[in-house]
């Protein structure tokens, strides 16, 4: 517990240097420029408070209703400034790093998300709350999310700071390994590598993903070696007629464990993101673990 | 020359065998067991054997196409063609469409890949022929817009689907399964024999339409037949594995350095010369970063590309 | 007509012939080839030379008029038949790929299926080019390069050679070789030959001329006779005089321009 302490008040610390804080009322016009980034404030209840946000975020239905800014490479600056936003959300992980500087120098108010593992997501929701005057809310909810994680790793699990030395946040599962392959798109191959919300979320469920080796987050992988590797659970991202999409490639790996005991599940897009709904979506991945 | 040939099939044998032994796992085909048995059967083999028709196709395309249009650059892109198909392919990827199963993606590359041809050779016909400078202009014409609706479709789409898309027209040969394989081997070979079978009239047409006519063709039936085998040859490839730069350009001008510039034999090697090339660069693309794969065609043009600056720096690749 | 003896190898009779609806380019045009004949095609630049030549090769198709290729319409043979019996040089020989002389001179078989007696070799020896047969085009001379491609004509076993400009950007001494070996290629395998020319005094040289301005024959007939220096100045926009020696060919000056 103490380690985890630590860690967030490096976190706070860290994060406190580059942003804003609203120590008492919540900004009143709110830009999201992710879709993670509009369900965390929708989570956080500043529903009211979003005035715009870009056009992936279809999460919560209220979102969709919302103004559109453009997408999340490439958000309209004019849009943006046009809206007269009190504080624009941001995340390091797929917003042009460029624009918050561009809006820095129009004097615009910018918060900067700054977790990429979902180890790190309570702490980014804690300073994301801190920071736009919500933290009780936001403290509750990252309290969930670790209650959540603590109970699916049935407390095996724990935090640990990542390092150059320990790339994985987290530390390994003790008990009997399930091979597991999440597959984001099967034809060209491409699955959750190391470093991806997605390997977390299997090292959580205690399973052991086949393609930690990889060298990037979502590499396009050798159907060679799914077969010397036999999976014995492979999850398969659903949408776009997955069901359909996946039948060439299920075929070609008719042999290994998970195609010949039927445990291949195609699982909700929930691990793509990583916000409130990503405990969800270990939730789901743990609750095929125990079939 | 008939030896030069021998020795060119002789490779391109040799090296589809060491396709099919060598990647992330050695085979030994005389002491397998069960998943080296079924890699090399369901996964190597039939990637080898789309690697080494996608190669044909690309190869002698080039080479028809750099007479037909009597352009050195000329290649089986140049025509619009891959575009069309990538277009195509991605608003099957894109937009979920799934009613073909497996073969919606291939068959929809394959349509836009033969609907694109069928503009150009339209856009490219006057006065009851088709003329070379009006196809590659049409052709580039219609590259750039299928290429601008391209963009345009992957900037309004989400990230993931993006990435999607852009592998499959980075080239891939990773889902190469058997029930594909016969229809690209109908068009390729059917292309690629039709071609040979031409090889005379499109030595002529290289020498220019005077020259074609005077030696006893027909200048547009022959480059009109060269064509539409060109188009279908090229669709096939696009639609087996994506675009694989390269092959189609310099593979031809490659191989006339080796077996000199007659088509009888030039439009046999460049096919050889172009399956041999995948061949290789898919093996390399699948061995060199286990578990990861890279794209084929980045390794065409990484390896090829050296080689022909080389020989471009001696004589005979171009008469100038 | 002295030559009506000589069979006709090819006749053009009243042929007309347009690009664009707007402006004709060849009106009412009749000459005709007899077995053996030297002729020249002589006009300006722009005069329909070239155009001409493309109608008797049957490349172009006359928008009306006849053409007769041994007393059998031109257009009723097959490709392959035709280019048996004419063989057309154009002008350019602008070839990127860098095929070899021997492989440029075997492709004038393409029409037979049967190989003829002539071999290759027989053929670049005829032209003098027996020692080049690997090398390319570019390694060439101008001369040599025409030469090739009259290699490429005489294994396709033509009888009638329709050459445009072959004397264009050749040296004097290329020049003189090109028409020498023409002439001993009549002499020996009685080959006709048109040829298009734009300089008058290589056209005295020639035993027959057809004299062409604007799509219209000027004249037609050895050149002493028609090629007055009224009829040059009609044809060539210039004033020349003719200058005639006591037992020399007549030569052309066009001193009095400058």
């Amino acid at each position: 517990m103490i380690k985890i302490i630590s860690l967030f008040l490096l976190f706070t610390i860290h994060c406190s240097l580059f942003t804003v804080s609203y120590a008492g009322e919540a900004p009143k016009r709110i830009i999201s420029l992710a879709p993670n980034m509009t369900e965390i404030l929708f989570a956080l209840g500043l529903d009211d408070n979003i005035v715009g946000v870009t056009s992936f975020c279809d999460y919560p239905e209220e979102a969709k209703k919302k103004q559109k800014i453009g997408g999340m490479s490439n958000p309209s600056l004019e849009a943006v400034v046009s809206l007269k936003p009190d504080i624009v959300v941001m995340t390091i992980d797929g917003n042009p790093k460029e624009f918050e500087e561009r809006l820095r120098s129009l004097k615009i108010k910018t918060y900067v998300f700054r977790s990429k593992r979902i180890s790190e997501l309570s702490q980014g929701i804690r300073d994301m709350g801190t920071a736009l005057g919500v933290k009780e809310r936001a403290d509750l909810l990252a309290r969930e999310i670790e209650t959540t994680i603590n109970k699916i790793s049935r407390g095996v699990l724990q935090y640990a700071p990542a390092s150059v030395k320990n790339p994985s946040p987290f530390a390994p599962y003790p008990s009997p390994e399930k091979k597991i392959l999440f597959i984001i798109w099967p034809e060209p191959l491409i699955v959750a590598g190391p470093g991806s919300i997605t390997d977390d979320a299997i090292t959580i469920i205690g399973g052991r993903n086949i393609a930690a080796k990889s060298k990037s987050a979502y590499p396009k992988y050798s159907i060679e070696e799914i077969l010397t590797q036999a999976p014995d659970i492979i999850f398969i991202g659903r949408g776009m007629g997955m069901e359909k999409v996946s039948q060439g490639l299920l075929k070609k790996l008719k042999s290994v464990p998970a195609i010949k005991n039927k445990r291949v599940f195609y699982v909700s897009d929930y691990l793509y993101r990583l916000g409130p709904r990503t405990v969800k979506g270990i939730e789901e991945l743990a609750g095929y673990m125990e079939q | 020359m008939k030896i030069k040939m021998l020795i060119i099939i002789l490779i391109s044998i040799l090296i589809f065998g060491i396709s099919l032994v060598i990647g992330p796992r050695i085979i030994n085909p005389f002491d397998m067991d069960d998943i080296s048995r079924e890699i090399l059967f369901f996964i190597r083999a039939p990637r080898a054997v789309v690697a080494v028709l996608m190669g044909m196709a690309l190869g002698a395309s080039g080479a028809v196409l750099q007479g037909i249009l009597r352009n050195p650059l000329a290649d089986p892109y140049i025509l619009g063609i891959s575009s069309g198909a990538s277009l195509s392919a991605a608003l099957a990827i894109l937009g979920g469409l799934t009613f073909l199963g497996t073969f919606t993606v291939p068959v929809f590359a394959f349509t836009g890949a033969v609907i694109t041809g069928g503009i150009v050779g339209m856009m490219g016909w006057k006065k009851g022929g088709l003329w070379p400078e009006r196809l590659l202009l049409a052709g580039v014409g219609l590259s750039f817009l299928f290429s601008g609706l391209l963009m345009l479709i992957m900037s309004i789409s989400t990230d993931e689907g993006l990435r999607k898309a852009m592998l499959w027209i980075f080239g891939d040969l990773s889902m190469s399964e058997w029930s594909r394989i016969p229809y690209g081997m109908a068009f390729v070979t059917a292309g690629t024999v039709i071609s040979v079978a031409r090889a005379k009239a499109l030595n002529a047409l290289i020498l220019g339409d005077e020259f074609t006519h005077s030696l006893g063709f027909s200048p547009r039936k022959e480059r009109s037949v060269l064509f539409v085998s060109v188009g279908l040859m090229t669709a096939a490839s696009v639609s087996l594995g994506g675009m694989i730069g390269f092959i189609g350009l310099l593979v031809p001008h490659i191989m006339r350095f080796f077996i000199g510039s007659d088509s009888k034999l030039l439009l046999p090697a460049s096919a050889l010369g172009g399956g041999a090339l995948l061949c290789i660069a898919d093996l390399i693309s699948r061995s060199i970063l286990p578990p990861m794969e890279l794209p084929a065609g980045i390794i065409t043009a990484i390896i090829g590309s050296p080689y022909f600056l080389y020989l471009l720096r001696r004589k005979n690749v171009l008469s100038i | 007509m002295s030559s009506a003896s000589k069979p006709m190898i090819l006749e053009l009779n009243d042929v007309c012939f347009s690009y664009s609806k707007v402006e004709s380019l060849i009106y009412n045009l009749s000459f005709s080839i007899g077995e053996g004949e030297f002729i020249g095609l002589l006009g300006a630049n722009g005069s329909g030379k070239s155009t001409i030549l493309k109608l008797a090769s049957g490349i172009l198709k006359p928008l009306s008029g006849d053409l007769r290729l041994w007393g059998k319409p031109l257009h009723s043979y097959m490709n392959r038949d035709r280019a048996k019996l004419i063989s057309y040089l154009p002008q350019t020989l602008d070839i990127t790929v860098p095929f070899t002389i021997k492989e440029l001179v075997s492709m004038g078989l393409y029409p037979y299926d049967i190989p003829p007696a002539m071999s290759v070799y027989d053929a670049l020896e005829m032209v003098g080019l027996r020692d080049k047969e690997g090398a390319h085009l570019a390694d060439l001379s101008g001369g040599e390069r025409r030469r090739t491609f009259i290699a490429m004509t005489l294994l396709q076993g033509a009888g009638l050679l329709l050459l445009d400009e072959p004397l264009a950007n050749l040296d004097l001494k290329y020049q003189v070789e090109l028409i020498r070996l023409l002439r001993k290629l009549r002499k020996d395998r009685n080959i006709s030959v048109v040829m298009a020319l734009h300089d008058i005094n290589i056209a005295l040289q020639f035993e027959k001329v057809v004299l062409i301005k604007d799509g219209k024959i000027l004249g037609i007939g050895p050149p002493e006779y028609i090629l007055s220096e009224e009829l040059i100045r009609n044809a060539f926009d210039v004033d020349v005089r003719i200058i005639r020696q006591q037992g020399e060919k007549a030569y052309i000056s066009y001193e009095n321009n400058f």
